[in-house]
């Protein structure tokens, strides 16, 4: 009860419905996305109440999943990554006047996805932070181990299973900087200052996050945009029978992708995608305007909300690349993930997951009553929106620890970032390293003491062997397909 | 450049990384040769051979003749790091109010938007906004000469 009065505080209310506002206008810009809005924000929320901040960041994060629907079903501009699949669907019923409906079912799937994947969070969360107190040193270093199998399974046809791996370990190299835990003797600090800490992680997100995606749209030859179906007369329909089953689908297969560390809500819309077009008694509809297809990728996408908190919070390995930025802020405020956050801390954190609640329910209402007009959003052009991005990119580096080291540093990540990106590197991988790496090395280094040297301590306890367990299958599902794949690509071309 | 051949070269370079981050490890004093030593040790070998396996891999099976493209536009790329740059530069002698008020309207000109009223605008907005909310509200503190 008590938490439930934080939350329905006048204060809280009207910072979710900002947050959750913010996120839905934010995710409606082609060019800006959750991780980014999440990352410029949280040098931010230092000076806030921490349960405040934490609300606005999380009502940012629901609405902004929620937000990339509305030009992909207006404007065939998916305004996230994760809404191209909606535009599959969603821009053909636009087109055929049925936009209406397009919008009624994406707002209330990535309501049921959003919902149940909060409710799941709500529920399993506290229970595996509790396992997290049997972890030593050498289970927190397998942990370390479980998040970077992920990084496997972030390879995709764009970036190569090995590519993926370099930018992984990329990201736990450039983590040794600084001062080292053990002798507290200083590493590749280049005999800079601002160096002594480390690399700080939030200049690194907004780099390779928001700075990248400004310079890519600087860099754009033309900003042409469709907007013809705006002007098309559009007839209200009642959603179709059955619909539910499509969202269920989705939202089911959204929380368990956005659980698995390193997997985002772009993969889980169009994994729920295809597997509605698999189920579906209308599969010649999929591709001309089928609202199944809507249903199940936006319950899929906003699915990856709740579900990438999981691990965010209970074990510190971030589901996704904005669960990695709602990390950072849990961090700077003092709140490392572990049980900790469900006893110390549970007057913070129970609310910050309740909110999540409020902010669907915000979107859910936005979505019903303003979205067609929120559509406009997407025609903001490019040479107004990147200089503002960027000067919120700029003062985001610096705030956090009133450091201009820390723009150059941003500066450096965005660009080093985009050869990376055009060379096929995974970003989302080269940033779980950074975050994974002193975790990693803090694992093994006591793990190292308290073995007297030898590697044995890693196998020894049964959590350390179910570990091992868990990591060989999230690494063999993967590996094979891609060995499969390679064999094939072989085969053909030779 | 050919992105096969940027991709070999980035390869390189990680590989000629690993070899020194491997070397400079010997220099770890004390505990660390037993702890962050290894760890470290264990990073530059994985990146390693890692790098060697998709250099061999791009040698066999890449005969692709991509150009490497960081940009569709050069000139509006290159003014925005430009800006950026001196933007940091500016941050701290001459206060974000002042060096965010030449950045914004600078940039977006540069990039092609031709309105001035609303250029004027929106950087007045956007510092309005920044004073409201980070300033005062969150009491974030900002560089420099103050022009509020």
């Amino acid at each position: 009860m008590e938490y439930l009065a934080i939350v329905f505080s006048p204060w809280a209310l009207l910072t979710i419905f900002i947050g959750a506002f913010a996120g839905v206008a934010i995710g409606g810009m082609p060019g800006l996305t959750a991780t980014m809005a999440v990352g410029l924000l949280v040098p931010f929320t230092y000076t806030m109440d921490p349960a405040m901040g934490l609300m606005l960041l999380g009502g940012i994060y629901a609405g902004a999943m929620y937000g990339g629907s509305i030009p992909a079903i207006l404007l065939n501009t998916p305004g996230t990554p994760a809404a191209v699949a909606t535009a599959i669907e969603g821009y053909p019923m636009s087109r055929a006047g049925r936009a209406p409906l397009a919008l009624k079912t994406s707002v209330i799937a990535s309501f049921a996805g959003g919902t149940f994947s909060v409710f799941i969070l709500l529920l399993f969360a506290p229970f595996l932070a509790r396992q997290a107190l049997a972890f030593g040193p050498a289970e927190t270093f397998l942990l370390a181990l479980m998040g970077l199998a992920g990084i496997i399974s972030i390879a995709d046809e764009k970036s190569s299973l090995l590519k993926a791996l370099i930018a992984g370990v990329l990201g736990m190299i450039i983590a040794i900087i600084g001062t080292d835990d053990m002798s507290g003797s200083l590493r590749y600090t280049m005999g800079l200052v601002e160096l002594y800490d480390g690399i700080d992680f939030m200049p690194a997100l907004i780099g390779l996050f928001s700075m990248i995606q400004m310079l890519e749209l600087a860099g754009q030859k033309s900003h042409q945009i469709d907007t013809s179906a705006l002007k098309k007369k559009q007839k209200g329909e009642k959603l179709p029978r059955g619909i539910g089953k499509y969202m269920g689908l989705g939202a089911g297969t959204g929380t368990l992708i956005g659980i698995l560390p390193g997997e985002g809500a772009t993969i889980a819309a169009f994994i729920s995608y295809n597997l509605s077009k698999r189920i579906s008694k209308t599969k010649e509809l999929f591709g001309k305007g089928n609202p199944e297809g809507i249903a199940a990728a936006e319950a899929g996408n906003n699915g990856c909300v709740g579900g990438s908190l999981v691990p965010t919070i209970t074990l510190g390995i971030p589901g996704n690349s904005v669960a990695a930025a709602l990390m950072g802020a849990f961090i700077i405020h003092g709140m490392i993930p572990g049980p900790d956050l469900f006893t110390e801390y549970a007057d913070r954190t129970y609310p910050f997951i309740i909110s999540l609640f409020v902010a669907n329910g915000v979107f859910l209402a936005v979505g019903l009553f303003f979205a067609p007009y929120l559509a406009r959003i997407a025609l903001v052009p490019p040479a107004i929106m990147v200089p503002v991005v960027a000067a919120f990119a700029v003062l985001g580096s610096y705030a956090l620890n009133n450091s201009v080291f820390d723009i150059y540093l941003m500066i450096a990540f965005a660009l080093g970032g985009l050869v990376l990106k055009k060379l096929g590197y995974s970003l989302e991988a080269l940033i779980l390293g950074l975050i994974l790496g002193p975790i990693a090395e803090g694992g093994f280094s006591q793990g190292m003491i308290i073995g007297k040297g030898s590697p044995w301590i890693f196998f020894d306890s049964n959590i350390a062997k179910v570990m091992w367990v868990i990591i060989l299958a999230l690494l063999v599902p993967p590996l094979y397909s891609y060995w499969k794949h390679v064999h094939k690509a072989g085969k053909a071309a030779g | 450049m050919q992105k096969k051949w940027a991709d070999r070269a980035l390869l390189a370079v990680f590989i000629l990384m690993a070899v020194l981050l491997y070397r400079s490890t010997a220099d770890y004093p004390g505990i660390a040769q037993s702890t962050s030593a290894k760890y470290v040790r264990f990073l530059a070998v994985f990146i390693a051979v890692l790098c060697l396996a998709q250099l061999g891999f791009g040698l066999v099976r890449d005969h692709g003749r991509d150009i490497l493209v960081l940009t569709g536009n050069r000139r509006r790329f290159l003014a925005l790091l430009l800006g950026l740059g001196l933007f940091a530069i500016a941050f701290e002698p001459l206060g974000f109010y002042l060096s965010g008020a030449i950045f914004i309207p600078a940039i977006g000109w540069i990039l092609g938007y031709r309105r001035p009223l609303v250029l004027g605008l929106t950087t007045a907005g956007v510092l309005g906004f920044v004073y409201a909310v980070f300033v005062q509200l969150l009491s974030v503190r900002l560089p420099g000469i103050e022009i509020f």
